[in-house]
């Protein structure tokens, strides 16, 4: 979730740079396009600059030749009034332009056009200079009065908007931005969700939908696969408990048989042990399965976890605990009185692995300590022995090679036997963490840690 | 304890599979069992459970006709007979451990000859006492039924509890029993802060059946665990 927020902040600023890129493309492009013609309009032959030159050498009495020169090559016409209002002098001037003007005539033209011609007026010491454009060359304002106020207020109306624009811009942009959120924020769940293999239903309504109903149905595709998976090894382990129990049941009674050969005897009694260990692995891989497909209906009770431990101490060594082994068992004032929420059958499982763990692989016998103890907020059990324990090199392999289940990878040289990946699996299903430590020959240790 | 008491008891066999219907018959007899009936089908078990009328069902939960709960339930109509689960579903084992559905053990297959014979006395024991409950230990003898100790031609009575915790402790004999164990024979469900009451009878029954209270060798404390009571045979 967090990525597409990330995401989403930097599509707001790459749009941020967007805008002020705008902004650069527009000053050129004014700059390119219309500073040529502001040049050439209102540059050497704008009505400013003409009548400056113009004025500059006119009189009552006529014209420089150079400025007249100039005036004809500019195709302007030019006329000067005496204080009468006579026309003193006038080069080019059209025939539809009186010989007279009266005072209304200039008030009238002053501002504007005379004869459709835009003309520019400029006052002089004895009489007034008047230049004519081509018609059609320059437009005049002909109305051009505005409240002092409205143009000191202007620029901050201008500002006043655009930033508002701005503003309105981005509200909509960050609503937009959070409704995508929201709308999105339960797909991307989902997605994590069938990320990590677990199932997921996910209800949208609106354009959404349809990313919905893909997920959905990859989520239905992804269960039903899990779902198939869990129910075929579960049918495998189910149908072969009978024939095994007959294994079990016929090698136990052929071992007892007082009456055969010793050597025979010895042999059924080895069939024995070995379909018990099959026995163990084919519980340990059926609930494997089911733990890992979130299958097994997790049956939490509250119980006293001393009284587990002790029960299940007292059944390992009423079943008969071979002589090279011992075990004992440690349980502290504050466990003793302790209530923990768990599936027992679970735990039990969970310590019974670990157990028989540290039974096959010391075959020449070690001590086995089961602790208990607890703390405001955590049940601790400890299951520890002082045998041959793991080299650093195998705790790393312990610790860190996924398990043959959990792995695609088809090398050889992958962990086998499944005590201790169930054993993680009880301990997640409790929300609870595992700790491994070994030396090589100094016993190896497991802690448990569950939250209360 | 002796249990050869219950071998002249009627166990009947309800499974699918003859095979091995007829290896639970083989080392039934073998352990001693002299009236073994069986059958394949629910309503065969039916029929059997009205007119053999035996004293233990041993039951499959999947039979070919119906299942072995409903079979439980139509026997339990006329009869209170103990009844043992055979399952080979961890989820119909769990079913069993978590609700009571009035059997009164269950074994998961596979399971081993003396699993299920464990089961068995147990569940009979419990159901079917029996008359004279002598034990025999180093020094003296105790006599259940009249909550006795006869010690060197001394008869001393047990009280209540001290008789309960010795009949727990016979019905195992040899076995650990947890202190967790003995605490909710004595005084029922979670036995909270019980274990000095239960030293204070430990103490007593050893004066009463030991000869040297101080040096036990019937009544062993198992440290951690419980206690375990060694009988002479």
């Amino acid at each position: 979730m967090k990525s597409f927020r990330k995401y989403i902040s930097k599509y707001l600023a790459s749009f941020v740079g967007l805008v002020l890129i705008l902004l650069a493309i527009n000053i050129i492009a004014f700059g390119w396009t219309f500073y040529g013609v502001v040049t050439k309009d209102y540059g050497d032959f704008s009505p400013q600059n003409m009548l400056d030159t113009t004025a500059a050498s006119a009189a009552l009495d006529g014209i420089s030749e150079e400025s007249s020169a100039q005036l004809r090559r500019s195709h302007i016409w030019a006329v000067y009034l005496d204080m009468a209002g006579n026309i003193a002098w006038e080069i080019d001037m059209p025939d539809e332009i009186p010989e007279h003007f009266t005072i209304q005539d200039v008030a009238l033209f002053a501002k504007g056009y005379l004869a459709d011609y835009p003309v520019f007026i400029r006052n002089t010491a004895d009489g007034m200079l008047i230049l004519g454009y081509p018609k059609g060359s320059y437009m005049k304002l002909q109305s051009n009065y505005f409240s002092l106020r409205a143009i000191e207020t202007m620029p901050f109306f201008v500002m006043g908007i655009f930033v508002a624009d701005l503003a309105i811009l981005f509200l909509a942009y960050s609503f937009s931005k959070r409704k995508i959120l929201k709308n999105t924020e339960p797909i991307i769940t989902s997605i994590e969700e069938l990320g990590s293999g677990k199932p997921t239903a996910l209800s949208i309504q609106g354009e959404l939908s349809g990313v919905a109903n893909s997920v959905n149905k990859a989520a239905y595709i992804l269960n039903r696969q899990n779902q198939a998976r869990a129910n075929w090894i579960s049918g495998v382990s189910h149908d072969i408990r009978t024939p095994l129990s007959m294994i079990m049941g016929y090698s136990k009674l052929i071992a007892d048989e007082g009456s055969l050969n010793v050597d025979v005897r010895k042999k059924a009694g080895i069939i024995s042990q070995q379909s018990v260990k099959i026995r163990e692995l084919v519980q340990d891989l059926n609930l494997v399965s089911q733990l890992e497909y979130e299958m097994q209906p997790i049956h939490k009770a509250t119980i006293r976890i001393a009284s587990l431990v002790r029960t299940y101490v007292a059944d390992l060594l009423n079943g008969g605990l071979p002589d090279q082994y011992s075990i004992d068992i440690e349980i502290s004032a504050n466990a003793e009185i302790t209530t923990f929420e768990c599936d027992a059958r679970l735990i039990s499982r969970a310590i019974n692995n670990l157990v028989q763990n540290s039974i096959q692989h010391n075959p020449d016998g070690c001590d086995i300590m089961l602790s208990l103890d607890c703390t405001e907020d955590s049940v601790i059990l400890y299951v520890a022995d002082n045998g041959i324990g793991l080299s650093a090199e195998k705790l790393k392999e312990l610790r860190e090679r996924p398990h043959y289940i959990e792995s695609t990878d088809d090398r050889l040289d992958l962990r086998h036997g499944l005590g201790h990946i169930l054993v993680q699996q009880i301990v997640k299903a409790h929300n609870g963490t595992m700790q491994i430590e070994s030396e090589n020959q100094k016993g190896f240790k497991v802690m448990l840690i569950f939250p209360r | 304890m002796d249990h050869t008491y219950l071998h002249s008891k009627k166990i009947l066999l309800v499974d699918d599979e003859p095979e091995l219907l007829k290896m639970l018959q083989t080392f039934l007899t073998e352990e001693g069992f002299e009236n073994i009936v069986s059958a394949v089908t629910m309503k065969g078990g039916l029929d059997a459970a009205r007119s053999e009328s035996p004293d233990l069902a041993i039951l499959d939960v999947m039979l070919p006709d119906g299942d072995g709960f409903s079979l439980m339930q139509q026997i339990r109509t006329f009869s209170e007979m103990p009844i043992i689960f055979l399952t080979a579903k961890d989820e119909a084992a769990d079913k069993l451990a978590g609700l009571g559905l009035g059997a009164d053990d269950y074994v998961a297959k596979p399971f081993l000859p003396q699993e299920l014979l464990l089961r068995i006395y147990a569940v009979m024991r419990r159901c079917y006492k029996e008359e004279n409950t002598l034990i025999i230990l180093d020094g003296c003898t105790v006599d259940l039924s009249r909550a006795e100790v006869n010690k060197d031609d001394e008869v001393i009575s047990l009280t209540a509890k001290e008789h309960i915790f010795l009949e727990t402790l016979a019905r195992n004999e040899g076995k650990i029993v947890t202190v967790d164990a003995l605490c909710e024979a004595l005084w029922g469900d979670n036995p909270f802060g019980y274990e000095n009451s239960l030293n204070a009878h430990v103490r007593r029954i050893r004066e009463k059946i030991e000869t040297d209270p101080s040096k036990p060798v019937s009544l062993i404390t198992i440290k951690g665990l419980g206690y375990k009571l060694n009988t002479r045979k």
